[in-house]
């Protein structure tokens, strides 16, 4: 069914997704507007995978409606499986064809006229193209994945944990490739548990805890929405600075094993007022920290729980 | 049509750089036509034999339990004496049988007595028969020699082939082998490349193309034929140079390889449907072929083995592959090949309907 919706290119509406008596994914609602990179987080069994592969027609919702380029998911899967890239979690291909059969096999499959030659290049394999799969690190392994969810020139691309396992240099390899395919006009649906990534990749975020959606909207938004407010510390400073900062309207404590006094700021520029009381009252104070919430914070506070490598679903 | 050929295209390659793959096909299969072509002189285990008394006299019986005394020998007496002898050796396929010929006492008498012995030439346990027969004859002459009246006893054996040519042991081995390398090709890989793909994610991969199950059934299903007749040809090859094996060229044969390949690739299927576990598939797929070359004549003809052994092959469907290559490459016998061949080729299209019906790529 079309919708006609031309900038939205993903619509999900009281999605439910139930195995038995288990409902992975209970009523969730949200849309996604093309050419956004879209971070879909939530901790082990919350309901993320189920969501995106019903999504990539890859189960049947128990109810609900979800539209994938204004396309029904129920009805048009075709249509959609044409339409959309997909890097699945743990991402695995033929062992003993190299890169560029790999991208020959899969862009047979769509039957699409791709340059596998420029796909090799948009994800730096150009040395490894005739090397096999299994020979390649994990890191390249995983920019490979990235290229074959490419070969038919998606609309919308699914990455489900593209940097899982790999090191914090293959990791921004691949950032580098995200950040390129939305250049390319790509909407990108990132599925991680790297809170960092989400934060530095993702035009809007949306959490999901127990099938439910408990968050949604920019990592700013979300940052000031949920987390706590940022910490500044002052090292090495004299516990005399406690009751003159408080005097300033804010929270303050003094650690007496690191000798350390901690402020908890209303807003960044408090900061310059606390040292400039300080500097009048010409109390000594050493360096200056600031310990800014994060998603994580974010994620915490709505989950209760951290997210591990390892541990998404 | 294309995916097909793609998803075959890329099959081969991976097959053509897995040397364990290659090994498995092509090298043991030819190790072990090799190995028992060498080894293989004789086989001393019990032979059944089925034995036709046409006389019913002391002479007649008493010959039957001197056979009996042998311990050569499981005897199966039949009753009937309007059955013609030669035609229920070929209708039940027999290797071999005895027939007592009326008046074979009065013959005694006469040094003229004779037994027939109805035996087809292609199976090597035939011939082992027919050395113990003639050695139980032998003595028989001899003790009459030694009578103190010299009644002029004599008996002496008349063997009747049922088979047109002389075959030898490898003439009957090779269609085994032919079969079991068809069986096991299709069955193992089958049952490796499901439950691989399933647990590497590969499955799930090939779910988000448009690539749907019955085009990656059928480009397997073409891949696995593709190999068994590579097989097919490594066996030919080697036991026509090297062991003499006449081969009719038969399209049956090729037919019957086409219908094994199916018949093992959908029973793999349906294995790794309920055997998820790549290795414990692997293990399955091991309990039901190894008792399948043994119990279906790959390498033993059926006749030397225990009646219930020989029950259970006719519920085997590698008997039917067995049976249908050796009529159709070695006997020269394509009418009943046919038979064999339907037997297979019904089998075949039901495993793969029911592999293909029941193979999912991922879990709903």
């Amino acid at each position: 069914m079309l919708l006609g919706k031309n900038s939205i290119a993903i619509e999900v509406d009281s999605l439910v997704k139930k195995y038995g008596d288990l409902t992975a994914v209970d009523s969730i609602s949200f849309t996604i507007n093309k050419g956004e990179i879209f971070s879909f987080l939530g901790p082990n069994g919350a309901g993320k995978t189920t969501t995106v592969e019903v999504l990539e027609c890859l189960r049947k919702p128990t109810s609900g409606r979800a539209y994938v380029l204004s396309f029904d998911i129920s009805k048009d899967q075709d249509e959609i499986k044409k339409r959309i890239g997909v890097l699945p979690q743990e991402f695995n291909t033929f062992d003993s064809l190299t890169v560029r059969e790999n991208l020959q096999y899969f862009a047979g499959m769509f039957g699409s006229s791709v340059d596998i030659d420029s796909l090799i290049k948009l994800v730096d394999l150009e040395d490894k193209r005739n090397e096999q799969y299994k020979k390649l690190s994990g890191g390249l392994k995983q920019r490979l994945g990235v290229a074959m969810a490419l070969v038919n020139d998606p609309e919308i691309v699914f990455l489900d944990e593209p940097t899982g396992g790999l090191d914090p240099k293959a990791r921004h390899e691949v950032w580098n490739v995200i950040r390129g395919l939305k250049k390319q006009g790509k909407t990108i649906f990132l599925t991680t548990h790297y809170m960092e990534e989400a934060e530095v990749l993702s035009d809007t975020v949306t959490i999901i805890h127990k099938g439910k959606i408990v968050a949604k909207g920019t990592p700013e938004e979300l940052i000031t929405q949920y987390g706590q407010r940022n910490l500044l510390i002052l090292k090495n400073t004299d516990k005399v600075a406690v009751p003159l900062i408080e005097t300033l309207g804010l929270e303050a404590s003094f650690d007496s094993d690191a000798g350390d006094v901690k402020v908890t700021l209303n807003h960044n520029f408090d900061m310059s007022e606390i040292v400039r009381a300080l500097t009048l009252k010409q109390v000594a104070f050493g360096e200056l920290q600031l310990k800014r919430s994060s998603l994580e914070d974010v994620f915490l506070n709505l989950t209760g729980e951290m997210l591990r490598e390892g541990e998404t679903q | 049509m294309n995916r097909v050929l793609i998803d075959l295209k890329a099959s081969l390659k991976m097959f053509f750089r897995s040397k364990a793959a290659v090994f498995w096909t092509l090298a043991f299969p030819s190790i072990l036509i090799l190995l028992f072509g060498a080894i293989f002189g004789g086989m001393d285990s019990k032979y059944s034999l089925y034995v036709q008394d046409l006389d019913q006299t002391p002479s007649s019986i008493g010959f039957i339990k001197a056979l009996n005394l042998t311990n050569a020998f499981n005897l199966r007496i039949l009753e009937d004496p309007a059955i013609n002898a030669t035609e229920y050796a070929l209708d039940k396929e027999l290797s071999y049988m005895v027939v007592i010929p009326e008046e074979f006492e009065n013959d005694l008498g006469m040094a003229n007595a004779t037994i027939k012995f109805i035996y087809d030439q292609s199976q090597t346990s035939a011939a082992v028969v027919m050395g113990i027969l003639s050695s139980v004859i032998s003595e028989m002459n001899l003790r009459f020699a030694s009578l103190p009246d010299d009644p002029q006893y004599f008996v002496v054996l008349q063997p009747e082939t049922i088979a047109p040519k002389r075959f030898s042991f490898m003439d009957f081995f090779l269609p085994g082998m032919i079969a079991m390398s068809a069986m096991t090709t299709s069955i193992f890989s089958a049952v490796e490349i499901s439950s691989r793909y399933r647990e590497t994610g590969i499955f799930r991969k090939l779910a988000t193309t448009p690539l749907r199950r019955i085009e990656w059934i059928l480009s397997r299903t073409l891949y696995l034929i593709f190999v068994s007749f590579i097989g097919m040809a490594v066996i030919l090859v080697l036991g026509i140079t090297l062991f003499d094996v006449k081969v009719i060229p038969d399209p049956l044969s090729l037919i019957l390889v086409v219908t094994t390949s199916m018949l093992f690739s959908g029973m793999g299927m349906i294995l790794s449907r309920f055997v998820k576990d790549p290795e414990t598939a692997g293990a399955a797929a091991n309990a039901i072929t190894f008792p399948m070359m043994f119990l279906s004549g790959s390498f033993f003809p059926l006749e030397q083995m225990p009646e219930f052994l020989r029950s259970i092959a006719t519920v085997l469907p590698l008997t039917y592959v067995n049976n249908g290559l050796r009529d159709a490459m070695i006997m020269g016998e394509p009418q009943r090949a046919i038979m064999n061949t339907v037997i297979v080729a019904v089998l075949g299209v039901i495993c793969l309907f029911v592999g293909a019906w029941i193979t999912r790529w991922e879990e709903d």
